[in-house]
C-alpha cells in the first residue's frame, strides 16, 4: 500500500497543491487518518489554502527545533465521520524562506533523517493511513528528499509542451534512479478526447510517458474561482472535478494495481 | 540435449560456489564490522546524518538500489530488501554490509533478526 504519497511536477502551477488538499480531504472522508505537509518551502501555500493558524512550522522541525506532533494542525472538523486530517505548514514569512533557500549542505543532509523519521513516526508509531506531501516544481532539494522516501509519486502535468518534454526528461533521467512508483494526473486538460475511461487516450499517454495514467482533469472554472476555498469532497461532493477525483484516490488505493512504471520494469530487467 | 545437460549442471555448480563464496565473503564483513563496532571511539568519526540525496545519487546502481529500499523502510532485515529489490538474499546481504562499512546504514542484532536501519544523528532537538 503507498504510504507516503508525494505531489510532484516539473514546472509550477500544475495543480499539485490542489491535488495535494483534496486527496488528504478525500481519504479523511473515507475514514482514513492523514496528514498532508506543505514541502514547498519557496513559496508556501497550505497556510492560506487551508487557513489554519499555528506558531510551529515544519521548517522548525527539519531544524531540529521541534518533535512532528508540535507541527501537526488537527483540522478533522472540516470533515464529517470518523477520518482524521491533519497539516503541517511550510513558514510563509519572508526570513524562514530566505533562510531555507540559503542553507548549507551540512543541513541539506539533515532533511533526509530527518524525513525519515517523520515517516517512521507517523506511520510506524502513530499508524497514519497516509502522508501527503505537496512539493516545490523541479529538482528542489526538498522535493528531491521527498521523491526518494515516497511510497508513491503523483506526477502532475498539463498539455504545456515545454511541461511535457521536461516532465519526460525528469521522468527518465531523474525518477529512474530511484525506481520511484509514479503514476500520472494529466490536469487542465481542454479537449474531450481526455477521459480516463478512453481507452485510446489512456493507451497513448502511457505509451508516451511510460507512466500509467491515475487520472486526466478537464480545467473547471469553479475550481479557479473557489480559490483552494473548499475542501471539494466535503464541500462539493457531487461536482464532477469531486468524482475524477475519487477516481484517482481508487486507482492510488486498490492494492492489486500495481503502479509500476514502464522504464522500472525495463530497469529490473537490466539488473 | 545431453550437451545442453552437462552445461546446465556445470553452470549450477559454478553458481553454487559463487553462493557459497559471497556467503564467506558475508561473514568476514561481520566480522569487521564487530571489530569496528568494538573498536567505535579509536575509529575515524563519521559525518552526523552521512546519507543525502547527493551521496545517494552518486553510488553505483546497485548499492543505491538497496540503500533507498532502507530509507523507505526505515529499518529492515536482508531478506526483507531482497523482496522489495527483486534480488538474492545473500547478495543483498552483501551490499548491505558493505553499506555499514562505508558508515552510511548500521546493523543490529534482534534475537534471531538482524535489521539494518539508516545511520541518523541523535534523537536529541538542538
Ligand atoms: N483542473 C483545474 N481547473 C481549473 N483550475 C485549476 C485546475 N487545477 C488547478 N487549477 C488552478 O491552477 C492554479 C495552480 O494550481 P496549484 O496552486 O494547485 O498548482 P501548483 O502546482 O501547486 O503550483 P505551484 O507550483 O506554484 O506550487 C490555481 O489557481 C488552481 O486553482
Ligand atoms: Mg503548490
Amino acid at each position: 500500500m503507498s504510504k507516503l504519497i508525494v505531489v510532484h511536477s516539473y514546472k509550477g502551477g500544475t495543480g499539485k497543491t490542489i491535488m495535494s488538499v483534496n486527496l488528504a480531504a478525500l481519504f479523511a472522508k473515507r475514514g482514513k487518518k492523514v496528514a498532508i505537509f506543505d514541502l514547498d518551502f519557496r513559496a508556501p501555500s497550505l497556510f492560506a489554502i487551508l487557513r489554519a493558524e499555528t506558531r510551529v512550522w515544519l521548517n522548525d522541525y527539519l531544524n531540529k527545533k521541534c518533535e512532528i506532533n508540535n507541527v501537526l494542525i488537527d483540522l478533522s472538523s472540516r470533515i464529517s465521520g470518523e477520518g482524521k486530517l491533519y497539516a503541517g505548514l511550510a513558514d510563509p514569512s519572508p526570513a524562514a524562506m530566505q533562510d531555507m533557500a540559503t542553507k548549507g549542505s551540512e543541513w541539506g543532509k539533515r532533511v533526509l533523517s530527518r524525513l525519515i523519521s517523520l515517516k517512521e513516526e507517523l506511520i510506524g508509531v502513530q499508524k497514519f493511513d497516509y502522508i501527503i506531501f505537496d512539493t516545490s516544481p523541479g529538482l528542489q532539494y526538498s522535493s528531491m528528499n521527498a521523491i526518494v522516501l515516497a511510497d508513491l509519486v503523483v506526477l502532475t502535468t498539463t498539455g504545456d509542451c515545454s511541461d511535457v518534454n521536461g516532465t519526460k526528461r525528469m521522468l527518465s533521467e531523474f525518477y529512474t534512479m530511484w525506481e520511484t512508483k509514479t503514476g500520472l494526473v494529466i490536469n487542465k486538460v481542454l479537449d474531450d478526447e481526455a477521459r480516463s475511461n478512453n481507452a485510446e487516450y489512456v493507451k497513448r499517454i502511457e505509451e508516451e510517458y511510460n507512466v500509467p495514467l491515475l487520472g486526466a482533469m478537464p480545467c473547471f472554472c469553479e475550481v479557479l474561482k473557489a480559490e483552494g476555498r473548499y475542501l471539494f469532497p466535503q464541500d462539493k461532493p457531487d461536482h464532477p472535478f469531486t468524482g475524477l477525483l475519487y477516481e484517482i484516490a481508487d486507482r492510488i488505493e486498490k492494492k492489486h494495481y500495481t503502479l509500476t512504471c514502464g522504464i522500472q520494469k525495463h530497469h529490473q530487467n537490466t539488473v | 540435449m545431453y550437451r545442453q545437460e552437462g552445461i546446465g549442471k556445470k553452470h549450477l555448480a559454478i553458481l553454487e560456489k559463487i553462493k557459497a563464496n559471497l556467503e564467506k565473503l558475508n561473514e568476514k564483513m561481520d566480522i569487521l564490522i564487530e571489530l569496528r563496532q568494538v573498536n567505535e571511539k579509536d575509529t575515524l568519526k563519521l559525518p552526523d546524518a552521512p546519507l543525502d540525496v547527493i551521496t545517494l545519487l552518486n553510488m553505483p546502481d546497485h548499492l543505491r538500489k538497496t540503500a533507498v529500499a532502507i530509507c523507505r523502510n526505515g529499518r529492515a532485515t536482508a531478506e526483507e530488501i531482497a523482496n522489495q529489490t527483486n534480488r538474492a538474499r545473500a547478495m543483498e546481504s552483501s551490499y548491505l554490509n558493505q553499506l555499514v562499512i562505508m558508515g552510511y546504514i548500521k546493523k543490529q542484532r534482534k534475537g534471531k533478526k538482524t535489521q539494518f536501519y539508516l545511520a541518523k544523528d541523535g534523537g536529541e532537538l538542538l
